[in-house]
């Protein structure tokens, strides 16, 4: 399949629920897809990758390339993606038991170590495609099958995690707003070093939000200047501000450890492989 | 048949003593004879004190592995001298520090503390008096013993001349006789089994190596990491042993040839990922290098417990090569052949070994001559193919293609249409299931083609061994009579039953380093070998050649 001759969204059925936040996000990245694309940044060379979760099927709903990946790992994934060729421009779509449980060790060092690669998150505050139990965004008291009379743990609060880790650029969309998520991902996507768009996804089936972000959604003009402002924005409950939360820019890691140098497109052919290992060989004599 | 000609050296303190240096540094002297050698250093898991040692044997002939008796052991502390006691061989010298140890009639002792001290390093400097007394006990010239305290021993190289000079000239005086060391003809390098590996790796084209640090697999990632600018890998360290392996795969993507390696430990978190290569057909090379077990076992010592967790990686179905070398010689040309292998098969493959040929160190000469043909090319899409990734062919096998591309490239973890996309329908899934089945029977046709088992010597006897089990074994057959043929399965997965099978009626003796018998386990199950005897050694240390031979002695008879 061409990718130039075809859409951005496939022609798989799409099997979320009627009303789910996910719609929104699909549609924004779709959208985002075409602006970057008309910033230059191709679908040829854009990869992408997810998680394993209701969040995943968006791999099968667009016509990019890349590689459907593990629950908790794509982040790490589109490291690897990234990292053998710097050209690439990698994206990967995660959830929040996903992305914040099982691989949150993972988001942390990537920020930390400021791999050039985009995360959204499709944030929904539970499980969805295990049928709905907690997450480690839930709120306290959150009932689902695992936890019937109520969880007892409090949500961890991801962005904060991840601007205490260096994150270089945190935002936060909402799917009711698509024109402004849109925006916020290409953004996201034109930073260089690692980013990240945490949705916030209401689940209509096992956790819906609309009514509660409705409310208290309210659009940020500006990111923070600092981080500390930045966490004092995260850590906000009565007003939930979306947009860029933070931006800073830094060197990134592929840059730091292997400078000018691309694994996979500029090799050294047989012969001066050859050698370099002869000339050790020799050294070790 | 004694083999009088091994002339073995050890030396012997705690961590921080320079007791590895001095192996190396012996073994170097030795090349300046043009002797073989073999290395091998047993250490502990910690930073400072306890007990270390490094053991050298040396020849004019090849020497496949070390010996325990010594005929020169250099003991920097009491607690050597005690330990090592038993490994002195008979008319051997023994080294003592007459500042940790009595004085005593036999062998010879120099107050080692005392003349350590006036140095600034006092004890690591001490490990250069090992070197010292071989140099005097061997009958080496002072000069000769200074050029290679120049080049062993660089740092703060005008102390060590000088601790060497002091040592070398005491022994010299004290005592009565040396050992004349016959001159040999070898001009080769000296290898671990992990450089030889990691170097075949890279000659055949390696683009990266990410690996989460675990003895005894540590050493590769220090290697590439020192080696980055001139090899061209580019290392990655990352957060755990679940990013190595699922970074691994992410690489192949855009189609970078990459290796990650650990012990069994980091490889048992990097399952569910191995299937997941299973699944996406993405050729990651995994080393694994074994230390004992169960869980975090004894870390710094050998043991080939991990041959059916290796056999058995990944949950579902889906072709998995998994080879170990017998020689760190062949640690370096397999490590070349599996990365092909895994990118023909496109699938993942394992690189077994253990401790004892990851850390020992051999002469051996190399050179690189991978002319011949290996057939094993990897199969890239036409520029105008209409693409798809999983497209089904006769032997199974998809072509390739890399981003950046116009074509669409979906690698997937679910089951999945040729496309690449997400699928749960019954036909697609029995199909998947068909072309995986599909490529490994492709991938046994091609093993059939190729060296999958090494065989040595000629005899009534038929002993099969594997891994770096054979090292103890063909040095062991130098010291026996017994007349047999070495047997060493190379590839393990698919195992070679074609070459095997014909042995289904011998009486085989198996030799192994684990409790249970895994590879006797092996051959009954896959070729209906019934061993006679199954040698094993569960202990943490390799065999020793003169002790096995016994042993093998004792099951031929
Ligand atoms: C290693 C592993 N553990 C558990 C699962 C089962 N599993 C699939 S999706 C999921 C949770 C999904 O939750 P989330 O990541 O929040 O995604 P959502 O469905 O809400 O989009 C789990 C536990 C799995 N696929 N892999
Ligand atoms: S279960 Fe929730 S997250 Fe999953 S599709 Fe339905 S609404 Fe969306």
């Amino acid at each position: 399949m061409k990718l130039d001759e075809s859409e951005v969204e496939s022609e798989v059925e799409n099997t979320w629920c009627i009303g789910c936040g996910n719609f929104g996000l699909l549609n924004s990245v779709k959208n985002a897809v075409k602006k970057l694309e008309d910033e230059g940044i191709g679908k040829d060379r854009l990869l992408i990758s997810a998680g394993i979760g209701c969040h995943g099927k968006i791999f099968d709903y667009l016509n990019l390339s890349g590689l459907y990946s593990l629950h908790g790992r794509e982040s790490v994934t589109i490291q690897g993606m990234k990292f053998a060729n710097p050209n690439l421009k990698v994206m990967a779509f995660g959830g929040d038991g996903d992305a914040y449980g099982e691989g949150l060790a993972h988001l942390i060092f990537a920020a930390k170590r400021n791999a050039d690669i985009t995360m959204i998150i499709h944030n929904n505050g539970n499980y969805a495609l295990t049928t709905g139990q907690k997450s480690p965004t839930s709120v306290q008291g959150f009932k689902g099958p695992s936890s019937p009379e109520g969880s007892v743990d409090e949500p961890i609060n991801p962005l904060k995690v991840l601007l205490s880790s260096d994150a270089g650029f945190i935002a936060r969309g909402y799917p009711g707003k698509m024109q402004h998520l849109t925006e916020v991902i290409v953004e996201a996507g034109d930073h260089q070093g690692f980013s990240l768009v945490d949705v916030l996804q209401p689940c209509v089936t096992f956790n819906d939000t609309y009514e509660k972000y409705n409310e208290l959604v309210e659009v940020l003009d500006e990111p923070a200047e600092t981080r500390k402002e930045a966490v004092e924005l995260v850590e906000k409950e009565e007003r939930l501000p979306i947009g860029v939360l933070y931006k800073e820019k830094m060197p990134v890691f592929n840059e730091k450890v292997y400078p000018e140098k691309n694994p996979v497109e500029d090799r050294m052919d047989e012969k001066e492989r050859f050698e370099a290992v002869k000339k050790i060989l020799d050294e070790k004599r | 048949m004694e083999d009088e000609d091994v002339f073995t050296y050890m030396v012997g303190g705690k961590a921080g003593e320079g007791v590895k240096k001095a192996g190396t540094a012996a073994t170097d002297l030795f090349l300046d004879l043009g002797r073989e050698s073999f290395q091998m250093n047993d250490y502990q898991s910690l930073i400072r004190g306890g007990h270390n040692f490094s053991v050298v044997s040396t020849s004019i002939r090849e020497v496949y592995s070390h010996h325990m008796e010594a005929d020169l052991i250099v003991n920097l502390d009491e607690r050597s001298r005690k330990i090592h006691e038993e490994h002195l061989a008979e008319e051997g010298l023994m080294f003592y520090n007459l500042d940790d140890s009595e004085e005593r009639d036999e062998g010879l002792g120099l107050p080692l503390d005392e003349m350590a001290k006036e140095y600034s390093k006092p004890d690591l400097i001490k490990g250069v008096a090992g070197i010292a007394v071989l140099a005097a006990y061997t009958g080496m010239d002072q000069k000769d013993l200074e050029d290679l305290i120049e080049k062993e021993y660089s740092r703060g190289v005008e102390e060590n001349l000088s601790f060497a000079k002091e040592v070398y000239k005491e022994v010299e005086e004290k005592i009565d006789k040396t050992i004349n060391l016959e001159k040999g003809k070898t001009d080769s390098t000296v290898l671990t089994g992990n450089e030889s590996l990691s170097l075949g790796a890279a000659a055949g084209g390696l683009d990266m190596y990410i690996g989460y640090p675990m003895t005894p697999a540590s050493s590769i990632l220090h290697f590439f990491a020192a080696h980055k600018d001139d090899l061209r890998v580019m290392p990655i360290h990352p957060e755990n042993e679940i990013a190595v392996a699922n970074m691994a795969v992410g690489a192949t993507v855009p189609g970078a040839r990459v290796m990650v390696g650990s012990s069994g430990g980091g490889l048992a978190l990097m399952e569910e990922t191995i299937s997941l290569a299973g699944m996406t057909e993405a050729p990651v090379l995994f080393v694994l290098s074994s230390r004992p077990g169960p869980s975090t076992g004894v870390p710094t010592y050998t043991e080939q417990g991990d041959l059916s967790f290796a056999l058995n990686q990944g949950h579902g179905e889906f072709p998995l090569i998994v080879a170990s070398p017998g020689s760190v010689k062949e640690a370096f040309f397999l490590s070349k052949e599996m990365l092909d292998l895994v990118w023909k098969y496109q699938t993942p493959g394992i690189f077994l070994t253990e401790k004892h040929l990851s850390e020992s160190a051999k002469t051996l000469g190399l050179d690189l001559d991978f002319s011949d043909e290996d057939g094993l090319e990897t199969k890239m899409a036409d520029e105008d193919d209409d693409y798809k990734r999983y497209e089904k062919t006769e032997d199974g096998i998809s072509a390739l293609k890399f981003p950046p591309s116009k074509d669409l490239i979906k690698w997937n973890s679910y089951e999945h249409d040729e496309l690449g996309y997400t699928t749960e329908d019954a036909e697609t899934v029995k199909n998947m299931h068909d072309k995986r089945r599909e490529k490994n029977e492709t991938l046994i046709l091609d093993l059939k083609d190729m060296n999958t088992v090494n065989e040595f010597g000629e005899g009534d006897a038929v002993i099969f061994t594997f891994g770096s089990t054979t090292l103890s074994v063909r040095e062991a057959l130098k010291f026996t009579d017994i007349e047999a043929k070495v047997v060493q399965p190379v590839f393990l997965k698919p195992f070679p039953i074609w070459e095997l099978e014909r042995y289904m009626d011998e009486e085989v003796i198996v030799v192994e380093q684990n409790s249970t018998g895994q590879l006797a386990k092996l051959l009954r199950e896959k070729c209906g070998i019934k061993p006679k005897t199954v040698i094993r050694k569960y202990d943490g240390r390799p065999f020793g050649p003169r002790k096995l031979a016994e042993k093998l002695e004792g099951a031929i008879e």
